[in-house]
């Protein structure tokens, strides 16, 4: 055989075996849980030490030495306490209310959701980190699991993606491979919201040209998915126009989330007893 | 016996130390691999076991820290050696040109390989971030190859390296 016959062959065969893994990890998961829980919690352990001593300095900076305006932001929060109490009153009272006209009604409780808390340890790292991510110090030894809702408390942050021993990542709502169903808070209009990249705002997909919903208004999760508890509030909507050649309205909306920002976020899971309670009433 | 063990040893921190800024590096400036020029140095430097178990932890590394399905990093340190044994054929492996182009053609694979593995996976490339990648990625490789070969120390090297 020919030296390029010989090159051809083993070029035609390296393919071969590359697709051929290729296709039997994306079946089974074998490789990817491999590298979950090499790579990511490796690199998730070498780069805690430094975010911990970052940490550490600017908290120091920030309780010790930068004091000014501190009296004047605890006045305001005083007052931001105190609206909030009034607030919260209120809110009880409607919520009893609606609780019991459940109850008289027949309606089922919805599932309740614990959060748990994790550090944000990094943001994309890497070549291969074509998808807008960050990492957690959280992984499979706290019960943390492919496709978990994440959020903080400003609103929705995405879900993980895939996760280590001890440290796991999370797509953001701002990938445009990113999915969340939502509804408006006030029309109760329902469409798909879709991440169209970093910095960019997002977009509401597949809400029919009829649907109300207005510049302004929150979009809150659905919880059509079965993935995000129903109601967490995710992006707040810029701009709606209508289209002579869409079925579907175009709506913008901007992330009430900033990612960039992000340093803590909360895990959700489904509480086991409501679970439960919920597979023996079917 | 007891040299080589301490070789070993000493190849073994080094490189842990090399894989901890590459990771410190990749996190101030994503998408860019800077674990490459090490494993360039390794396959100069000492070709054999320990430069694919170096490629080895560093595929791992890589498909670990990103968010694609396995298969970048078989595909990207495979170019690169692919790239590394033409390139014996028509340059001095250590000259700076070739370090060069090498980056160009690491820089160019970037998108073309991200892109072609996520519409594998039917995910929707951002591409124009992957085009500045791809170029601080041709910018970045010969500089960090320069520095790591010049902080390589002398005794992790073999003096019959063919290269």
């Amino acid at each position: 055989m020919t030296k390029p016959k010989k090159i051809a062959l083993l070029v035609v065969l390296g393919l071969f075996l590359y697709l051929s893994l290729y296709t039997w990890n994306l079946r089974t998961g074998y490789l990817d849980d491999l590298s979950s829980r090499t790579g990511l919690d490796i690199a998730g352990w070498v780069v805690r030490p430094g975010q911990w001593v970052t940490s550490q300095a600017v908290e120091t900076w920030e309780r010790y030495v930068y004091l000014v305006g501190l009296r004047e932001e605890n006045d305001l929060l005083k007052e931001r306490v105190r609206q909030l109490r009034l607030e919260k009153l209120k809110l009880r009272e409607r919520a009893r209310t609606a609780s019991r006209l459940e109850t008289m009604l027949g309606f089922v409780a919805p599932p309740d959701w614990k959060a748990s808390g994790a550090r944000v340890v990094m943001h994309r790292l890497g070549p291969t980190a074509a998808l807008d991510t960050v990492a957690i110090d959280k992984g499979t030894l706290n019960q943390v699991f492919d496709g978990q809702p994440v959020a903080c408390l400003d609103g929705v942050v995405g879900r993980v993606l895939k996760a280590g021993f001890s440290n796991a990542q999370v797509l953001l709502l701002t990938d445009p491979n990113s999915r969340i169903a939502v509804q408006g808070d006030l029309h109760r209009s329902q469409g798909v919201l879709v991440g169209r990249g970093e910095n960019e705002p997002l977009e509401v997909r597949y809400m029919n040209l009829n649907s109300e919903i207005e510049a302004g208004e929150m979009l809150v999760t659905s919880g059509m998915a079965g993935i995000f508890p129903k109601g967490l509030p995710v992006a707040r909507v810029t701009d709606v126009r209508r289209s002579d050649i869409s079925l579907f309205l175009t709506i913008i909306a901007k992330p009430l989330v900033d990612p960039a920002g992000l340093e803590e976020v909360l895990l959700l899971t489904r509480e086991a007893a409501a679970e439960e309670d919920h597979a023996e009433g079917e | 016996m007891r040299k080589e063990s301490n070789n070993n040893l000493r190849a073994l921190i080094w490189w842990i130390g090399y894989i901890i800024a590459a990771i410190w590096a990749q996190k101030l400036l994503p998408g860019v691999d800077f674990l490459v020029p090490g494993l360039v140095v390794a396959m100069q430097e000492r070709p054999g076991g320990r430069a694919f178990l170096l490629g080895l932890v560093f595929i791992l590394l890589q498909e670990g820290m990103g968010g694609l399905s396995f298969g970048y990093g078989i595909a990207w340190y495979g170019s690169l050696l692919v790239l590394f044994q033409f390139g014996r054929w028509l340059f001095d492996v250590r000259s700076f040109l070739f370090m060069c182009l090498l980056g160009l053609a690491m820089g160019a694979l970037h998108p073309l390989l991200t892109v072609g593995l996520m519409s594998l996976e039917s995910l929707r490339p951002p591409m124009d971030r992957l085009l500045v990648e791809g170029a601080l990625q041709a910018l970045i490789f010969p500089a960090a190859w320069w520095l790591t070969a010049q902080v390589f120390p002398e005794g992790l090297k073999v003096d019959d390296s063919p290269y």
